[in-house]
């Protein structure tokens, strides 16, 4: 069941990259990881899974690289059916915790993952030595991956997925263990992987990460899709005009609703829903008369973390719902 | 470079090869990066070395020049080429083989399916390649250690025939696809608990217990067949004893005998066919370790029984005596019954178990998900 903010029409399949419909997961012991997941990625845009542990986002992603076999599941992967192996080799897929051959140089690593995917010996060699090149490990090619740092083990990880030029790249916290200039040159990555024509999925704690590389996105909860779409979508309803001024709130501007004080001095703000822009010019008109000074009007909308925030604690009205403590930690990784 | 991806509905030969090759270089350049295979190469070459330490001519045996004044043993008894061939067999292929070096190839290599079942069977999973073709490409990967230790072993047991006994015998090589098949047979067991405990340890030791159950099965089937075939010969023995007599006196004690001895026989044929319907279905790693020796054709005169020694008695109880004569005779009885076990039996029943177990893992592992 998927809830989209204003529920839009999915694309043409042949625009689709990821098209699932009734994605179920029932593992044994009767635990319901998936309950019909319904998701549409188009190709080309780079898409973001959310949700908090357990919400079954790495059951999902599995269940699209074959590692874990649905219950049920109808919909296509690259136009083929969710589960043909040979599609496989237009994937690259990084697992949050992969753990590559430690025996292997860094170049034989990605070698081998080429080979893997069905990759020839010349096109393999060159793809390796660009891809090494592009996550920046030419240097340390050719040191045992045992070796490596977390860091540098997760760009070793991405030049794998890339290695066999896929048209669908399924990353599963790809910045985990990285530091800021490599989760800043790996955002530059998704992009410019975006702009060659690829679509992206990006499964990730990180809200922030989140929000600035990705076109849609898609919160998971309790195993299903919850909201899906582009951000401005998924924020309209909570979209509000928000009037700052300076000085001491007059009571007769009660009626617009309540000011809420801002950091640094004597401002406050007042916020209207949008659609309310005859109201807006009314709060200044009173506003100004009432000798305040307007420092600003604005459009705001929730933040990715608001709204996930806001979806998570209403599912059951309460966050114990899907774990408290997983919520608690998702949102401290996010800041 | 971009890469033109084809949509493909299946795979194609080609694309298999790719990847099963990758994956027996990967598997090489494992076993590179341990201690262990170039240890027991170089044992390997230890080996060989004490084998072309010994010689044997017409005075005698010496190692490394210096007589061991054992007599009797010399190159009329023993030609060179058969005293090399005896030795490689014993020496090379039983002990060192067929124990140690496979015990070490299952130490090596314990760690590769515990290894793709916890950390990278998701990396591997989500390219285009079945679960069952993972599995039987790793586990033909693991035998790459025996493979490789075996294959340069007979190479250089070859070079020894050839050199120190002038025998240029292609028949060494046999030992290269038993030996890896005698550790197959041990390899599959651990590579199903590796893969389902996800521990090495637990799978090295539930696949040496296998092992010493293997082989105290093995055992049982050939004390009961020595016994079967000893028992046999005493029948026939009173047999003959009856046959030759004359009249009715001691008639009657020679056919209480011969009642007794077929008592006997028939116990020791009840344990025996027992033992031997039991070990049908388990790998028979002694057998398949022997079945170099008829690959060598060594039969001048080992193992029979010398001039003068063919009678054989048996005592006033109609049971073989104790004799060197008689001992012989019934080990040569019973080589000739397992010289009656084909190939086929003896190896290909021990894949039929290989195939049950990777089975049973192959449907495990069809069935998880990660």
């Amino acid at each position: 069941m998927v809830a989209t903010a204003q529920a839009p029409v999915p694309p043409a399949t042949g625009a689709l990259a990821i098209e699932l419909a009734d994605v179920t997961k029932t593992y044994a012991g009767k635990v319901q990881a998936l309950r019909g997941v319904e998701m549409h990625v188009r190709r080309g845009e780079i898409f973001g899974l959310l949700g908090p542990n357990g919400a079954g986002k790495s059951t999902l992603v599995k269940i699209m690289t074959t590692i874990v076999r649905a219950t049920t599941a109808r919909g296509t992967i690259l136009g083929a059916p969710v589960g043909h192996r040979p599609t496989l080799a237009r994937v690259g897929y990084l697992p949050e915790h992969h753990r590559f051959p430690q025996y292997l140089t860094g170049r034989q690593c990605v070698e081998f993952f080429g080979a893997m995917n069905l990759l020839r010996r010349a096109a393999r060699r060159a793809r390796t030595e660009e891809m090494l090149e592009v996550v920046g490990m030419r240097a340390w090619a050719d040191r045992r991956v045992g070796t490596y740092s977390k860091g540098m083990q997760q760009r070793t990880g991405l030049a794998a997925a890339l290695v066999n030029d896929p048209e669908l790249v399924i990353l599963d916290e790809p910045t985990d263990g990285v530091d800021p200039v490599g989760r800043s040159e790996i955002r530059d990555l998704l992009l410019r992987m975006r702009d060659e024509g690829r679509t992206v999925f990006l499964n990730s704690h990180l809200l922030g990460e989140v929000e600035l590389v990705c076109d849609r996105v898609a919160i998971m909860l309790k195993g299903r899709v919850e909201v899906q779409g582009t951000l401005a979508e998924l924020t309209q309803a909570s979209r509000r005009w928000r009037v700052a001024f300076e000085g001491a709130p007059p009571a007769s501007i009660a009626g617009f609703g309540r000011a809420l004080p801002l950091p640094g001095g004597l401002r406050h703000a007042v916020e209207l829903a949008d659609g309310e822009l005859a109201r807006v010019q009314a709060l200044i008109d009173l506003l100004r008369a009432e000798g305040c000074a307007i420092v600003g009007v604005s459009e705001t909308r929730e933040s990715l973390e608001e709204l996930f925030l806001r979806l998570v604690r209403d599912v059951d009205g309460r966050a114990a719902a899907v774990g408290a403590a997983n919520i608690n930690n998702t949102m401290r990784e996010a800041r | 470079m971009r890469i033109d991806h084809a949509p493909r509905s299946g795979l194609a030969f080609a694309d298999l090869s790719v990847q099963t090759w990758a994956m027996l270089v990967a598997a090489y350049r494992e076993l590179n990066a341990r201690r262990l295979f170039w240890v027991a190469l170089a044992l390997n070459v230890l080996v060989i070395l004490v084998i072309a330490a010994v010689g044997i001519d017409e005075e005698g045996i010496s190692v490394l020049g210096y007589d061991l004044q054992i007599p009797g043993i010399t190159s009329k008894l023993f030609p060179p080429a058969d005293f090399y061939k005896l030795m490689i067999e014993n020496l090379g292929v039983g002990i060192w083989l067929a124990w140690l070096s496979t015990i070490l190839a299952l130490l090596s290599t314990s760690s590769m399916f515990p290894d793709l079942a916890s950390g990278g069977v998701d990396t591997m999973l989500s390219k285009p390649i079945g679960r069952a073709r993972l599995f039987l490409t790793t586990f033909a990967c693991g035998l790459l250690f025996s493979t490789l230790q075996v294959l340069s072993f007979s190479l250089m047991a070859f070079l020894l025939l050839g050199i120190r006994a002038g025998a240029w015998e292609p028949g060494v090589f046999v030992a290269v696809p038993l030996v890896a098949a005698l550790f197959s047979y041990l390899f599959c067991v651990q590579a199903v608990v590796g893969f389902i405990t996800r521990s090495a340890v637990a799978s090295v030791i539930v696949t040496l217990l296998f092992w010493i159950l293997v082989f105290v099965i093995d055992l049982g089937e050939s004390i009961t067949l020595f016994q079967r075939t000893a028992s046999r010969i005493e029948r026939e023995m009173v047999q003959a004893r009856m046959d030759t007599m004359k009249g009715d006196a001691g008639r009657e004690s020679a056919q209480k005998l011969l009642t007794e001895a077929d008592v006997r026989l028939e116990r020791w044929a009840l344990a025996n066919d027992i033992a031997l319907g039991i070990k049908t279905f388990l790998p028979k790693t002694s057998e398949t370790a022997q079945l170099t020796r008829r690959a060598l054709a060594i039969s001048a005169g080992i193992g029979q029984p010398a001039d003068g020694e063919q009678e054989m008695r048996v005592d006033e109880n109609g049971i073989l005596q104790r004799t060197r004569a008689n001992r012989r005779r019934v080990e040569a009885e019973v080589r000739k019954e397992l010289d009656k076990r084909t190939v086929t039996w003896v190896v290909g029943s021990s894949l039929a178990f290989e195939a049950v177990v990777l089975a049973v893992g192959l449907a495990y592992f069809r069935r998880r998900d990660y």
